[in-house]
């Protein structure tokens, strides 16, 4: 393989990438770009098989650039999106811009691009309905969350994986679109890592419901495997460790108390506004009340992914997986 | 809830006796890594399920079963059976009966009507023991993984029959032949006597939509009465060699295969009548 293009490469999870691809041989050279200047970017050596820029992708000239400039002349093959604006309540069309037209615009370019065969979406576990009427394990037929009353958040995320969807079969480059677990990672826009790092969680009273979470290394080896295979398709990306929200609280060393729905919501709001963090309970009311598990059969057998890292759980015993 | 498997451990210990501990211990269960199945479901809240109903089981509705061997011993089946009597009961005793008679024990997957798993504690208790939301996804998942459902084709409208229904089956709906023909499942009959009978519906109030349950039961009685329970298990319908996967998708197919099952089941509620000597005995 020629190169890969790296979108949200100072991310934790782009920069875990980058570092992984760049250490892979069976990878030429790693372009890697975000908005972060070039010196406060990537804080590990690289030598030369690794190139940084500095990219705004909300402006679709600069994406234009960057794909039949350098993307060009370093003959990338692969284009591997993890851009995504992860605040839960950010909201406007900056940040609509962010998760879709970037992505949009990487697509409409990739479609008449000399070198660029691939493009790799990061999607997420939010895009897919929760309901009472709906399964708990979720396949990636699974009916998405087009609910107007969604937060941007959820809206920008379900437009851009449609948008994926959309095009796959109808450009010249393959597009693997992988709905990933949350990661249970500073700085990835996790939710669930957001609501249990806090000392006291507040969970809606009477309902515990199951929960999948992965770790960064597990989501790093998913988007190896999806760089390096070939085809195209919707994907879903579980993590190891599967369990209800209670145990995950527990295993956290948070503090779990109920409370009725309503004051839950409100307790949440006002967090934001006084601490100003990310957790949205308007986000997450339904999950939190029948749980998503990803299926990930379909990701095992065709690009070879399983997840194999479980979360070192601060306050957790270790983790044992059978069947007796 | 919820509360850490360690206090349902407890509870089991207390309430049953050692043959609960062995049942849990000897149960057939996919770990998903921390204890508990993708579905919630969780051996020592298995156990304190079957402690707490074992005393209904043995003593109150003194439960007597009839043709058990008909139960799979591995391998996904569906036990389609009648529903009634306000509570489910039946489902409970059913589920407590399939635990005993199988070796190595089976705790068979209760697929509930979508509003249980709405219901504040009750959705929670009922995942730990295996019950799952009526969705066709969670019943392929668990038939892929060779569990064992219990599916009530009547659904709501048969534990709501009003007292002069009784042992008359209600609607039958079908999805249950669609998904044993589909995932290559054998359906077993099941015909339970005496829960038509445990607690006489004189009414029911409709509920409005906010509300999580579909209506509220006017029952004679303020508690199931101790009614007998018999349980019979019929030859399990081998729908799976009669048909092929694709034939799932033939309505007409899959209605027969249910009203082959619904007659099925009538037979044997009136078989288990006509056998039966009083209700109470």
């Amino acid at each position: 393989m020629n190169s890969v293009l790296v979108t949200g490469a100072t991310s934790p999870l782009g920069e875990r990438l980058v570092r992984s691809l760049v250490a892979d041989t069976r990878v030429s050279h790693v372009l890697a770009v975000d908005r972060e200047p070039e010196d406060q970017a990537l804080p590990f050596s690289h030598g030369k098989r690794l190139t940084y820029l500095s990219v705004d992708l909300t402006r679709g000239r600069q994406v234009r650039e960057l794909l039949f400039g350098p993307a060009r002349d370093l003959e990338c093959e692969v284009v591997v999106h993890l851009a995504q604006h992860q605040g839960a309540w950010a909201e406007g069309s900056r940040v609509h811009r962010a998760n879709v037209e970037a992505l949009r615009s990487i697509l409409d370019l990739a479609d008449r691009h000399p070198t660029i065969r691939r493009v790799v979406v990061r999607s997420f576990a939010v895009v897919y309905r929760v309901a009472m009427h709906l399964p708990v394990l979720v396949t990636e037929d699974h009916p998405l969350n087009l609910s107007p009353q969604a937060p941007q958040y959820v809206r920008d995320r379900v437009e851009a994986d449609l948008t994926a969807c959309a095009r796959m079969g109808l450009i010249n480059a393959e597009i693997v679109v992988l709905r990933c677990a949350e990661a249970m990672s500073p700085g990835t826009g996790s939710q669930l890592f957001d609501y249990l790092d806090a000392s006291v969680a507040i969970r809606p009273a009477g309902f515990d419901p199951m929960v999948n979470v992965a770790t960064l290394s597990d989501l790093i080896a998913a988007f190896e495997a999806a760089t390096h295979g070939s085809g195209e398709g919707v994907f879903n990306i579980p993590g190891y460790d599967t369990l209800p929200l209670s145990a995950a609280t527990r295993k956290w060393g948070t503090l779990c108390v109920p409370a009725p729905g309503p004051a839950v919501s409100m307790i949440y709001a006002l967090r934001h506004l006084a601490t100003g963090s990310s957790f949205s309970y308007g986000l997450n009311r339904h999950s939190m009340h029948f749980g998503l598990i990803l299926d990930g059969t379909r990701a095992s057998e065709i690009l070879g992914y399983r997840p194999n890292n479980p979360i070192d759980w601060p306050a957790g015993g270790p983790v044992r997986r059978s069947v007796s | 809830m919820p509360f850490p498997p360690t206090i349902a451990r407890l509870v089991s210990s207390s309430l049953g006796g050692p043959s609960v501990r062995d049942r849990a211990d000897r149960l057939h269960f996919a770990d998903a890594g921390h204890g508990y199945d993708r579905f919630g479901q969780h051996p020592d809240f298995v156990a304190m399920g079957d402690a707490v109903v074992a005393p209904l089981h043995r003593r109150y509705f003194r439960v007597q079963s009839y043709d058990a061997h008909h139960i799979p011993k591995t391998g996904a089946a569906i036990l389609a059976a009648n529903h009634s009597g306000t509570l489910p009961m039946d489902g409970a005793m059913l589920w407590a009966d399939v635990l005993r008679q199988t070796d190595p024990p089976r705790a068979a997957r209760t697929v509930a009507d979508y509003f249980v798993t709405s219901l504040p504690v009750i959705s929670t208790l009922f995942a730990r023991c295996g019950v799952v939301g009526g969705s066709r996804g969670n019943a392929r998942a668990l038939l892929q993984a060779g569990e064992l459902l219990i599916i009530f084709p009547e659904g709501t409208p048969g534990i709501g029959k009003p007292y002069r229904d009784r042992y008359q089956l209600q609607q039958w709906r079908v999805g249950h032949c669609e998904l044993a023909i589909r995932y290559r499942a054998p359906v077993v009959p099941i015909a339970i006597i005496g829960a038509e009978e445990q607690m006489p519906q004189l009414a029911r109030i409709p509920m409005p939509r906010a509300v999580p349950f579909p209506y509220l039961p006017v029952p004679a009685t303020p508690f199931p009465l101790p009614v007998r329970y018999h349980i019979h298990y019929g030859e399990p319908l081998r729908l799976d060699r009669e048909y092929t996967p694709d034939q799932a998708d033939d309505p007409d197919i899959v209605r027969r295969a249910a009203e082959r099952v619904r007659d099925r089941v009538q037979a044997m509620i009136d078989a288990g009548l006509a056998q039966r000597t009083s209700v109470f005995r």
